[in-house]
């Protein structure tokens, strides 16, 4: 009796054994993010593809279901809902065979720094496809490039705009700004009303380099641009220029403290206690959630601080790639030679609220065509954001910095912020070089 | 106490005499012992010491996460010289000693003034509940309590008072003093809990033994109570040290160590290093540290109390 009863016992426990390996080879199976080899309906092949944008989901399947028709490729979409664990995920993924088949990614150095590691798939053919067809502007290509190579199509085309309240405007009797001195005598204003005129906040980490990004643009685009590309120092006087005026803006009191959350910047404009939000057009689709209309806000491109400097435009991308050990690489080659397509552009646009990297594609959205056509009578110089515009380490180290600065913006602050971002600097361009 | 060990080497010693056919029982013993230990050492040195050594061996790399090139003790200088990891080691200790006064303190001040207080347990309840919430919901709550447009401040300005400008979060020491704050506010429970347990297993003939003899109040406590809490003061006291020393829901989500890294400690470094900047090596030898950091405490204080007992 007892035999059989350890018998039993120890059969029960290999069982449990044999129970618990197999779940744990599941485990590992099911946490890798691989693509499919076939799924989707009648057995044909679905395109799996990675992102950081849990809102995308239904964009996505308006996508894939275009897509499809054109391609006849499935694509399924998975999301990680954190940046950083996603940013983690690609890394550690990319040059496994548990990568998907597509990855969101973003424009620039952050492009480029995936691109030099090997992981992505040469996509210069379908960009010059693309091209040939005037789906993409020919002139934005360095920003999906390395060495000559294209490793991304556009995902969006978000342009950095100041979304203000309108119902706010209508109060304190003012107008967007078409010059500097119109946005000071409007902040002035704003804040004579008992409102908010700016929002501001280094809470969510990156949010700090945005004012510095706006100010300095618009002050000399040119150096921003170099300063960008590690041509011009943080030091320089127009950088030191670009500080004074975001303190001065500071010690006005236009600006929310530094420490609201990020988050609440949606309802805070929608409720009217912050006036103007500077923000991508990707974030039109949030504050559209928040039940205003276009009634209720606009977006106007903040106008260059010299009547005599050439208007410019922070823009953005998300890109989308193919990893070069993707299971399904030609048609997910084959996918990207069509997802600039009107097509697929359209329904894809129309669902995110931001505008679409192929010229051709229009949009609906009122706030989104004021924004183009602003652009379009203005013409603005492009240039790339912040984020993705010098290399990853020193951007994220950077923020740091600008973080820092916004809880003291104060005058005496501002030399020992710049030089602590040029030494960064150096240390950071020299490194990036040494990798090349 | 004292005796235990010679009687238990004595013991070892007699049984090492014993004859045995061939191999001497102990030795048997031993051997036999082989299978019971091996899936426990199996996956502790999988779980736990494989990972530590490969992260000793990636702190010696430069790894940006796709390429990796082995730079010996580069990272360790490059540690030594960079001024955040002084500020993150500062506000590591800060932490410490933070931990060891507030939520060990308070919560035997707690434990000992409800113990026998009619209706104790209520206010017991009030500082174990928060216990049960998790760091990042404790952050999301002082969150909104804490930032310039948030609850205290209103609650401020309601009375009547001006509320500091530069921000609770915002300024170096006070971001890190109110975090340390809100931490205790969700760790005193456990601290109640064990200290409730070890005041319940303090035999009442003690204490009326002590009574008789004239001692009452503070004297009864610190000469009669205090040191048969010994024992369960001796696990506070470790877990507290422990926690401290790896914090980093809670400043994750207040300040991600900010601004510019003033209230960064040691773990938020390392994840910052690792998965934001993605410098895989130096990353790894922060890890390196603060492993070598929460073991020598640990291992320190454990073995100084416990040979007292």
């Amino acid at each position: 009796m007892n035999r059989t009863h350890g018998m039993t016992k120890r059969w029960s426990t290999a069982a449990i054994a044999v129970a618990l390996a197999a779940t744990l080879a599941g485990c590992s199976q099911g946490s890798a993010s691989g693509g499919g080899d076939s799924g989707g309906s009648g057995g044909s092949t679905t395109v799996t593809l990675n992102g950081d944008r849990a809102d995308f989901a239904e964009g996505y399947s308006l996508a894939g279901d275009a897509l499809k028709d054109i391609t006849g490729f499935g694509l399924e979409a998975r999301d990680v809902p954190s940046t950083e664990n996603y940013q983690q995920i690609i890394r550690s993924s990319l040059q496994t065979s548990s990568t998907t088949d597509l990855l969101k990614w973003w424009n620039g150095y952050r492009l480029q720094e995936l691109a030099r590691s090997g992981g992505l798939a040469d996509m210069t053919a379908e960009w010059e496809q693309a091209e040939e067809k005037g789906w993409v502007n020919p002139d934005t290509r360095d920003s999906f490039s390395y060495d000559g190579k294209v490793y991304g199509m556009p995902m969006y085309k978000s342009y950095w705009v100041i979304f203000y309240n309108k119902n706010v405007f209508e109060e304190a009797g003012i107008t967007p700004p078409t010059t500097w001195a119109e946005f000071e005598d409007n902040n002035a204003k704003l804040k004579a009303a008992g409102v908010t005129p700016l929002f501001a906040t280094q809470q969510a980490g990156w949010t700090s380099f945005i004012w510095f990004e706006e100010i300095l643009s618009k002050l000399d685009p040119e150096f921003y641009a170099d300063l960008m590309n590690g041509e011009a120092k943080y030091t320089d006087p127009t950088a030191q220029q670009a500080m004074e005026i975001w303190s001065d803006m500071y010690a006005k009191g236009y600006f929310t403290a530094a420490d609201v959350a990020w988050d609440n910047e949606p309802a805070l404009l929608a409720e009217g206690a912050v006036a103007q939000v500077p923000m991508g057009t990707w974030r039109n689709g949030t504050f559209a959630g928040t039940g205003m209309t276009d009634e209720d806000y606009g977006a106007f491109i903040l106008p260059p601080f010299d009547e005599g400097t050439d208007p410019s435009v922070i823009v953005e991308s998300g890109v989308i790639s193919v990893a070069e050990k993707a299971k399904n690489k030609d048609a997910a080659l084959e996918t990207m030679a069509n997802w600039l397509n009107p097509d697929v552009q359209q329904p894809w646009v129309d669902q995110i609220k931001d505008t679409s990297a192929n010229p051709d594609v229009t949009t609906k959205d009122p706030i989104l065509q004021g924004v183009l056509d602003e652009v379009g009578s203005e013409e603005p110089t492009e240039l790339v954001r912040y984020w993705e515009a010098s290399p990853p380490a020193l951007i994220e180290g950077g923020v740091q910095f600008l973080g820092s600065f916004m809880a003291n913006p104060s005058k005496d602050n501002i030399m020992p912020t710049l030089k602590k971002l040029q030494a960064l600097a150096d240390t950071e361009w020299a490194n990036w070089k040494a990798a090349e | 106490m004292q005796t235990t060990a010679p009687e238990r080497a004595v013991g070892v010693g007699g049984a090492a005499s014993l004859p045995g056919g061939g191999t001497s029982r102990p030795t048997r013993d031993r051997l036999s012992a082989i299978p019971f230990l091996t899936p426990g050492v199996a996956l502790v040195g999988l779980l736990l010491l494989v990972p530590f050594v490969a992260t000793v061996y990636q702190s010696l790399t430069r790894d940006n996460g796709f390429v990796s090139s082995f730079i010996g003790l580069e990272n360790y200088g490059r540690l030594l010289r960079d001024p955040t990891f002084g500020q993150s080691l500062l506000n590591t200790l800060m932490w410490t000693i933070g931990t060891l006064i507030l939520p060990v303190g308070i919560g035997l001040l707690v434990a000992v003034c409800t113990n026998s207080m009619p209706g104790g347990r209520w206010i017991r309840y009030a500082f174990v509940l928060p216990y049960a919430l998790s760091g990042t919901a404790t952050a999301v709550i002082w969150g909104f309590i804490l930032r310039s447009d948030g609850a205290l401040n209103q609650a401020i300005a309601f009375f009547g008072a001006t509320p500091p400008a530069s921000g609770w979060l915002l300024e170096w020491p006070t971001n890190t003093i109110v975090m340390i704050l809100a931490s205790t506010w969700q760790a005193t429970g456990v601290t109640v809990i064990l200290f409730m347990v070890g005041l319940q297993a303090v035999p009442p003939e003690t204490v009326e033994a002590g009574s008789m003899d004239g001692a009452s109040g503070l004297r009864l406590f610190w000469h009669i109570v205090l040191p048969q809490l010994r024992p369960v003061t001796i696990v506070v006291i470790g877990m507290s040290i422990a926690n401290s020393l790896r914090v980093f829901d809670l400043i994750w989500l207040l300040t991600k160590g900010g601004p510019g890294a003033v209230s960064e400690t040691l773990a938020v470094t390392m994840y910052r290093q690792t998965f934001i900047i993605s410098d895989y090596g130096f990353g790894a030898a922060v890890a390196v540290v603060l492993s070598i950091i929460v073991v020598g405490a640990s291992w320190v204080y454990l073995r100084q109390q416990l040979k007292r007992t």
